[in-house]
C-alpha cells in the first residue's frame, strides 16, 4: 500500500471512539483508507453504519480528520517507523475475513519478517502471574515449535507471552506480537528491549493507531485477533478469570483447536487450563500433539537435542526427587516426606541442582 | 566558701565525669545554676532546698552559685542535687571540708530529703573510677549496681539527714543489699507466664537448625513464608536457646539499659537482651537518635542479643536502609551540632517476612507483578545480602513430630559457643559469623577433600566471594553445632542450601 493510504489507515485506526465493527463497516464502503479518511473528513458517512454512529462522535471524527497538521504527523511517525498496513480485503491479510465474523478490518505492522504471516500459526498465551514451570513450558513449547518452522503468535504481556517470544527467539524462529495499544506505546515498558527483538524477528501487530494508552477494555478486543491469528490456541497457564481463557473462548468460537496445559488443582495458575479442559480443550500432554494437530511431523527438522542429564544414581537424591513429587518444596517438606536428615536433603539437593533436576528459585527449590 | 564534689553525667551511654563546685558568699539570698544544665538541673533549687529543710539541715540565705564543671559539656538530669546539696553543707559549714574530697556523688533529692535512684549508675560509676575517684556515693536502690563496678567504694544513701549522719561518723552506712536473681523470664517479657519452648512448634526441622546457627554463631537470619507457617513461633522462641552472657558483656548490656532507663535495671543482665520493636518503630527508635540527648534506638539494646523484626516487608524502606551501617560495623554513630556519639550495636537480626502482600507466596500467591515487585523493592538487595540464613518455611505437615525441645538445641548451642570461644580467643570478633573474610583461611580451614566435593557439588551454581564466605562461615558454625573440628562437604551444602536465593517477590 502507498505511504499515503498506510498514513491514512493510521489516522482511521485512531479516530476517538472507533471500534472494528465500525472500521470494517467504513471500509466496506470504501475500501481504500485514503478514499475512507476523505469520506470521515467530509462529513459524508452518515448512511454508513448499523447502528448507526452518533452524530457527535461522527463531528469528532471529522474535526479529527480534517486536522492536517495531525495527519502529516502521523504521516511522519509511519514513515520513520516503517510502519505498513494490512487490509481485510487484500488477499494477503492473514486472517480470513469470511471465517472471522468480528476480524479487524486494518492491522497497522512493524517488523523485518512478514513471512512470519507465511508460516503455520500457534498462539501460545497465559497469565501474567506465572509459575516457574509455566514459564518453562511456554519457553519449550515455543522452541519445539518454531524448530519445525511454525510461528509462535502471542500478546508481549508480562509472564507466559514473554516466556513464549523469547523461547521462540531463543530458538532463531519467527513470533508474531499482537498487541492492545498503538504500535509506538510499547506496554508494557519493561518489555521494550523485547518489542525490538520481536521486530527483528517476526512482526508487531496491532489495530490501534498511534498513541493509543493501554486500557483494561482494549485487552480481551486484542485477544480475539490473537485467536484469529492462530491455527492452534495454546493455554499454558491461566488463572480462573484472566484474559488467556478470553483467548481461548474466542478461538473456540472461531472453531480453532485449543489445547490446554494440565495442572494441579491447587495451583491457581492452572485453574483456568483445567477448566477449559473441562469445557473441551485438548489436554496438551507433549509438545509434540501441537505439531501433529497442524499436521507437521515432529522431529522432522528438529536439531538434535543433548542427551538428558543422567539419572541420580545416588540413593538419597532419588528420594528427594521422588519426594517433590513434581511441586515446589521446601528443604524442610522435602526432608519430611522423604524421612531425610537436613543435611542429607541439602547435600541431595545441591547434587540435583548440578544435574539438572532440580533448581532453587524465589527460596524453593523446583524440580525441573 | 566553696565546696567542690565529683559528679558525672551521661553523654549517650557513657559516663563523663563532673566537678559540681557550690560556692556560698555574702550578697542578697540567690540561687544560680551555672555550666549548661538541663530544664531539671536548674529546676534543682527547689528540690535541694525543701529537701535540706526537711531533713533539718541549714539553708544558707546567702548567694548561691553551683557550677557544673567543665562548662562546655551539656549535662543532663536531676543527678547532681545530691553533690550540690551535701556541697552546701560543707560551704555552710555544716560538715567538715575533708570529708567531700574526691568524693563521688551521684543521685536525686525528694522534697521530704530522701535519696532517689538515678539513670545510668553503672556507666557513670564507671566513669568516676576511671577519673581517679575511689569512693562514691550512690542512691541506695542503685547500689548493688553501683557494686558492679570494680576498685570503688559504694556508700549507699537513703536520705540526706541519714547520709549526714555516716559522713560524720556517728552512724553505719546501710548494707549494699545483694544483686537480686535474674528473673526467670527468658523470652522478651511480652507474654512470660506460658514458658515459651522449642518443642511447641512441630516439624520445620531446617528452620530449627537455621535458628541454632544464628544463636550459636551469631548469623543474621531470614525466614519467609505466609502467615501461621510458625516463623514467627519459632524466632520467639529464640531466647530459650541462646548462651548465658560473658561476664564483660553482662556488664555492657547492664550499662545501656541502665541508661536507658528500663529493664533490666537493679540487676546484671544475665541473658542476651531480645528486642522486638514494631514495624511502625521509626528510624530513630531503631537505630537511636532524637532530639535534645539522643538516646540509644533498638539496635544498641539489642547489644549483644538479638534484634527480631517481624514483618520486616512492613518496615518504612528508608528505616531498614539505616541498619546496613551498624549491622556492618557494629556502632552506630550519631551526630549532633557539636558532638558526635557511638552507641554499640552488634546484634544479631532474626526477621520474618511474608513472601509478598498476600502472604501466600510461590503458587498460590494472588499479588499482581507490580505489587510484588513493590513489596520487593522494600528489602534492598544489600540488606537482603546481610542475612547469612534465608529459608522459606512453609506450613508443617500434620503427622510431623513435635519438635526437639529447647533445653536439647540449648546444650548444643553452648557446645558450639565453647567450641567458637577457644577458636576465636584472643581475637576481637565475638562470632563465627564476624570472622573478616581474610581471616578465614586461618580460622575456618577447609580440608581438601571438602573444599573439592564443595566446588563439585556447587558446580554451575555461581557464587560471588562475598556469597561464599558466608556460606563457608555458616558451614563452620554447623560443624561446631554437631561438635566437629572438620567441615564436611555436608556442612558446606547444608549452609547453602540455608542460604536460599530469596528475593521477596
Amino acid at each position: 500500500m502507498s505511504s499515503r493510504g498506510v498514513t491514512a489507515a493510521a489516522v482511521l485506526t485512531g479516530l476517538p471512539d472507533i471500534t472494528h465493527a465500525r472500521l470494517r463497516a467504513l471500509l466496506r464502503r470504501w475500501p481504500d483508507p485514503v478514499d475512507a479518511l476523505d469520506a470521515v473528513a467530509r462529513g459524508a458517512t452518515a448512511g454508513c453504519f448499523d447502528p448507526p454512529v452518533p452524530a457527535a462522535t461522527r463531528r469528532d471524527w471529522h474535526t479529527f480528520a480534517a486536522d492536517t497538521r495531525r495527519t502529516a504527523a502521523i504521516g511522519a511517525t509511519v514513515s520513520a517507523r516503517g510502519t505498513r498496513a494490512l487490509r481485510a480485503v487484500d488477499p494477503a491479510f492473514p486472517i480470513d475475513p469470511e471465517l472471522i465474523p468480528d476480524h479487524p478490518a486494518i492491522l497497522l505492522a512493524e517488523g523485518k519478517r512478514y513471512d512470519a504471516l507465511d508460516a503455520p500459526r500457534v498462539a501460545i498465551v497465559g497469565t501474567r502471574a506465572a509459575t516457574p514451570h509455566g514459564l518453562d513450558d511456554a519457553r519449550s513449547l515455543a522452541a519445539d515449535l518454531v524448530a519445525e518452522g511454525v510461528t509462535v503468535v502471542s500478546g508481549l504481556a508480562i509472564g507466559i507471552d514473554a516466556a513464549a517470544h523469547q523461547g521462540a527467539l531463543d530458538a532463531g524462529g519467527l513470533t508474531v506480537g499482537v498487541v492492545a495499544t498503538g504500535l509506538d506505546v510499547e506496554y508494557p515498558r519493561r518489555h521494550r528491549s523485547l518489542y525490538a527483538q520481536v521486530r527483528a524477528s517476526g512482526l508487531v501487530l496491532g489495530e490501534s493507531g498511534f498513541g493509543i494508552r493501554p486500557e483494561p477494555r482494549r485487552f480481551p478486543i486484542r485477544n480475539r485477533i490473537i485467536a484469529a491469528l492462530a491455527d492452534i490456541t495454546v493455554v499454558v497457564e491461566a488463572t480462573a478469570r484472566g484474559g488467556a481463557r478470553i483467548t481461548a473462548e474466542h478461538a473456540m468460537r472461531y472453531g480453532r483447536d485449543v489445547f490446554a496445559l494440565p495442572g494441579s488443582r491447587r495451583n491457581p495458575a492452572a485453574e483456568g487450563c483445567n477448566e477449559l479442559i473441562r469445557d473441551g480443550a485438548h489436554p496438551l500432554l507433549r509438545n509434540d500433539d501441537v505439531l501433529l494437530r497442524l499436521g507437521c511431523t515432529p522431529g522432522s527438522r528438529r536439531r538434535p537435542t543433548p542427551a538428558p542429564a543422567r539419572l541420580p544414581v545416588d540413593c538419597d537424591a532419588a528420594r528427594v526427587l521422588a519426594a517433590f513429587a513434581g511441586e515446589p518444596a521446601t528443604p524442610d517438606q522435602l526432608a519430611h516426606r522423604s524421612d531425610l536428615g537436613v543435611g542429607a536433603v541439602a547435600l541431595a539437593l545441591c547434587t540435583l541442582a548440578r544435574d539438572g533436576w532440580a533448581r532453587s528459585e524465589g527460596g524453593h527449590w523446583w524440580p525441573t | 566558701m566553696l565546696a567542690t564534689l565529683r559528679s558525672a553525667t551521661l553523654v549517650g551511654i557513657d559516663g563523663r565525669p563532673v566537678r559540681v563546685e557550690v560556692h556560698v558568699s555574702t550578697g542578697l539570698p540567690a540561687y544560680h545554676v551555672v555550666g549548661l544544665p538541663d530544664a531539671s538541673g536548674r529546676e534543682s533549687r527547689e528540690r535541694v532546698r525543701a529537701a535540706l529543710l526537711s531533713s533539718e539541715l541549714p539553708w544558707p540565705m546567702q548567694r548561691i552559685t553551683v557550677n557544673l564543671a567543665p562548662g562546655g559539656l551539656r549535662k543532663t538530669g536531676a543527678g547532681f542535687e545530691l553533690a550540690v546539696a551535701i556541697g552546701l553543707l560543707v560551704a555552710g559549714e555544716a560538715l567538715p571540708d575533708s570529708v567531700v574530697t574526691d568524693l563521688g556523688v551521684l543521685g536525686e533529692l525528694g522534697l521530704d530529703g530522701s535519696v532517689r535512684r538515678v539513670p545510668g549508675v553503672l556507666a557513670l560509676v564507671d566513669a568516676l573510677r576511671r577519673a581517679g575517684v575511689r569512693r562514691v556515693i550512690v542512691p541506695l536502690a542503685n547500689a548493688a549496681e553501683a557494686a558492679l563496678v570494680d576498685d570503688v567504694e559504694i556508700w549507699p544513701a537513703r536520705t540526706l539527714a541519714e547520709l549526714r549522719a555516716c559522713l560524720e561518723g556517728e552512724a553505719d552506712w546501710p548494707a549494699i543489699p545483694a544483686l537480686p536473681p535474674p528473673s526467670p523470664d527468658r523470652g522478651d517479657g511480652a507474654d512470660s507466664e506460658e514458658p515459651l519452648d522449642l518443642a511447641d512448634v512441630r516439624g520445620l526441622p531446617t528452620a530449627r537448625l537455621a535458628l541454632a546457627a544464628s544463636a550459636a554463631g551469631g548469623h543474621h537470619l531470614l525466614l519467609v513464608g505466609p502467615p501461621g507457617t510458625g516463623k514467627t513461633m519459632l524466632a520467639r522462641r529464640l531466647p530459650t536457646i541462646l548462651p548465658e552472657l560473658t561476664r564483660e558483656a553482662a556488664l555492657e548490656v547492664t550499662r545501656i539499659h541502665s541508661v536507658a532507663g528500663h529493664a533490666p535495671t537493679h540487676t546484671l543482665a544475665s541473658t542476651p537482651p531480645f528486642r522486638a520493636p514494631h514495624h511502625t518503630a521509626s528510624t530513630a527508635a531503631l537505630v537511636g537518635g532524637g532530639s535534645g540527648r539522643p538516646s540509644p534506638g533498638e539496635v544498641t539494646l539489642a547489644h549483644h542479643g538479638i534484634l527480631f523484626l517481624d514483618e520486616l516487608g512492613e518496615f518504612a524502606p528508608s528505616t531498614l536502609d539505616a541498619l546496613r551501617q551498624p549491622l556492618e560495623d557494629g556502632i552506630v554513630r550519631i551526630a549532633r551540632q557539636g558532638m558526635t556519639l557511638a552507641f554499640p550495636a552488634r546484634f544479631v537480626l532474626v526477621a520474618c517476612t511474608n513472601p509478598c502482600p498476600c502472604g501466600l507466596g510461590a503458587r498460590a500467591c494472588r499479588c499482581d507483578r507490580a505489587q510484588r515487585s513493590r513489596y520487593g523493592r522494600r528489602l534492598s538487595a544489600p540488606l537482603l545480602d546481610r542475612f547469612d540464613l534465608r529459608l522459606p518455611v512453609e506450613p508443617s505437615e500434620l503427622d510431623e513430630p513435635p519438635g526437639v525441645a529447647s533445653a536439647v538445641t540449648r546444650e548444643q548451642v553452648m557446645v558450639a559457643v565453647e567450641r567458637q570461644r577457644a577458636r576465636l580467643c584472643g581475637t576481637s570478633w565475638s562470632h563465627n559469623a564476624r570472622i573478616p573474610a581474610g581471616a578465614l583461611e586461618r580460622f575456618v580451614p577447609l580440608s581438601a577433600a571438602a573444599a573439592e566435593a564443595w566446588l563439585f557439588l556447587s558446580g554451575a551454581r555461581e557464587l560471588t566471594g562475598r556469597g561464599s564466605a558466608r556460606i563457608r562461615r555458616v558451614a563452620r558454625t554447623l560443624a561446631d553445632l554437631d561438635d566437629r573440628d572438620e567441615i564436611t562437604a555436608t556442612d558446606l551444602a547444608t549452609a547453602g542450601v540455608l542460604r536460599a536465593d530469596i528475593a521477596v517477590s
